[in-house]
């Protein structure tokens, strides 16, 4: 009997990818549905981008096992492989065996879909990331369920992947998610030269480090105040006149907030603005017409100002931003004793929880509901 | 040179003069009112139309200025409806108060028409001021 020797099987920069994208998937999925953390969500995003394309050319310019030349089985080999798993006369594969391989290849091919199709309603929904300003918010609604199919496809292939790793692992009576960690197997016969790439595994951790230091500092430096920096967007068309007049009693909503059609009706009733008459000259309600009209909410220059269009039917012209379908909804779970509350007091006091509310940029990251 | 130093000299001079005669002071405002028929200003009278409840009709309540400007001059108010905070009307700390005859004559105007239910007259207001220049 051949004694089995401690060899190395996977390099550091194989392994290092593995728990990054690990961690990185785990992140995003844990702020998937919360919008006050996408930024969260984003800086894994791409983390976990970044990690594929470099498995990319590592799979290529690597070591041995982490090629995919060396683990490139047909559909053939999985199937007597998989066969072979209730049989007695299991293969021993050094590296990957046929069915984690395909594994492999589909979870890489998914999870570039993923974050393809990630950007693009990063792009679309939100205007930010690299795809903003290239896509409309109407294009990239229904990558959106696609995002969110191709998520839990990873989801259900890495509970796979995790099970075929324990039955192999029973099989061999080894533990391969130690081994995943350590680099090490216990090797039978002749196995090729596997290198560390210490170096090129100490520049993907500074990378990561650095990266997610420059993407989460802010949570650090954060006050009462302002608990963290919003994950900003493009800003939006200003109008001093506008903050100036609109401001002097109330927070300026952002034109963005209503159709034209609200606005024109607002300005034309300005002797009865809830209540007051707000007494503007003609050409202060020109200028004050015009800014409202060239950033209202149908020019979709905000995710909720497309929401917000949405939402409002076309044979109404809401006058209380309160009052549109959308903004009920998207409000519905906070309760009265929030509203109540000595800092927020009104429904139109949206600076209360919305950083940028004076912006009118509505982003997801830059708000927080007062303790 | 020379040219270029006179040049910009009088647009320097002249966005100051303009600048003066936007902003200018409460002063010219009064003088102002006092041109379109009002007397002499008396503070006193000022703080009394400025304390004295007036009931509106619509809902019932009464107002004052001090429902939106506090009671407290020196300190910032509320607006009524939306909670805003109002800067403190007081210039001895705002600074900014008084110093704006279109803001100035704006804001006496919508605000006499929510808190009276009219416009005030060029004497009301000139009293009013007469009322804040010595806070």
């Amino acid at each position: 009997m051949v004694q089995p020797k401690k060899k190395r099987v996977w390099d550091l920069p194989t392994r290092l990818f593995h728990w990054l994208l690990v961690l990185a998937f785990a992140l995003a999925w844990a702020t998937y549905d919360d919008s006050r953390h996408l930024d969260i969500h984003t800086i894994s995003g791409y983390t976990f981008f970044a990690l594929l394309l470099f498995r990319l050319v590592w799979g290529v310019v690597g070591s041995h096992y982490a090629r995919f030349s060396e683990f490139n089985y047909t559909p053939g080999e999985v199937l007597s492989y998989l066969h072979s798993l209730f049989g007695d006369g299991t293969k021993y594969y050094i590296g990957h065996n046929p069915a984690g391989a395909w594994a492999i290849f589909i979870l890489i091919t998914l999870g570039l879909l993923l974050s393809t199709t990630g950007l693009i309603v990063l792009g679309g929904e939100e205007q930010q990331g690299l795809l903003a300003g290239y896509i409309s918010f109407d294009q990239s609604e229904p990558f959106r369920m696609l995002h969110e199919m191709i998520a839990w496809g990873i989801l259900t292939l890495v509970i796979v992947h995790v099970s075929g790793v324990i039955i192999e692992s029973l099989l061999q009576r080894e533990n391969l998610i130690g081994a995943m960690f350590r680099g090490t197997k216990w090797v039978v016969g002749e196995s090729a030269m596997v290198p560390a790439h210490r170096l090129i595994a100490s520049l993907i951790f500074i990378s990561a480090i650095i990266w997610g230091g420059l993407s989460l500092n802010t949570y650090l430096i954060s006050s009462d105040d302002q608990p963290y920096q919003p994950f900003k967007g493009p800003s939006l068309a200003m109008n001093d006149l506008w903050n100036e007049e609109c401001g002097a009693c109330h927070l300026a909503f952002h034109p963005s907030l209503l159709p034209a059609r609200s606005w024109q009706y607002l300005f034309t009733q300005q002797e009865n603005h809830f209540e007051e008459d707000l007494m503007l000259d003609e050409e202060t309600l020109s200028e004050l017409l015009n800014y409202a009209r060239e950033n209202s909410a149908e020019k979709n220059k905000t995710e909720a100002a497309w929401k917000i269009n949405r939402s409002v039917m076309k044979n109404e012209r809401p006058l209380k931003i309160t009052s549109i379908t959308y903004w009920k909804e998207k409000h519905s779970e906070i309760s009265d004793a929030i509203w109540q509350k000595k800092s927020v007091q009104s429904k139109s006091n949206c600076g209360a929880c919305h950083f940028d509310a004076e912006q009118g940029t509505f982003q997801d990251s830059a708000m927080k509901i007062p303790d | 040179m020379k040219k270029l130093v006179l040049m910009l000299s009088t647009v320097v001079l002249s966005l100051a003069i303009n600048m003066q005669a936007q902003a200018g002071n409460v002063e010219t405002l009064q003088s102002e009112y006092q041109a379109a028929g009002a007397g002499n200003f008396s503070a006193s009278n000022g703080e009394k139309m400025w304390v004295k409840n007036n009931l509106d009709k619509k809902s019932g309540k009464q107002r004052n200025c001090q429902t939106c400007h506090g009671k407290v001059l020196t300190q910032s108010g509320k607006h009524a409806r939306t909670g805003k905070v109002i800067e403190p009307l007081a210039r001895s700390v705002n600074s900014e108060r008084l110093t704006d005859i279109k803001f100035m004559k704006k804001w006496l105007k919508r605000n006499c028409k929510w808190t009276i239910g009219r416009e005030c007259s060029a004497q009301e207001k000139g009293d009013f001021l007469e009322y804040l220049k010595g806070q």
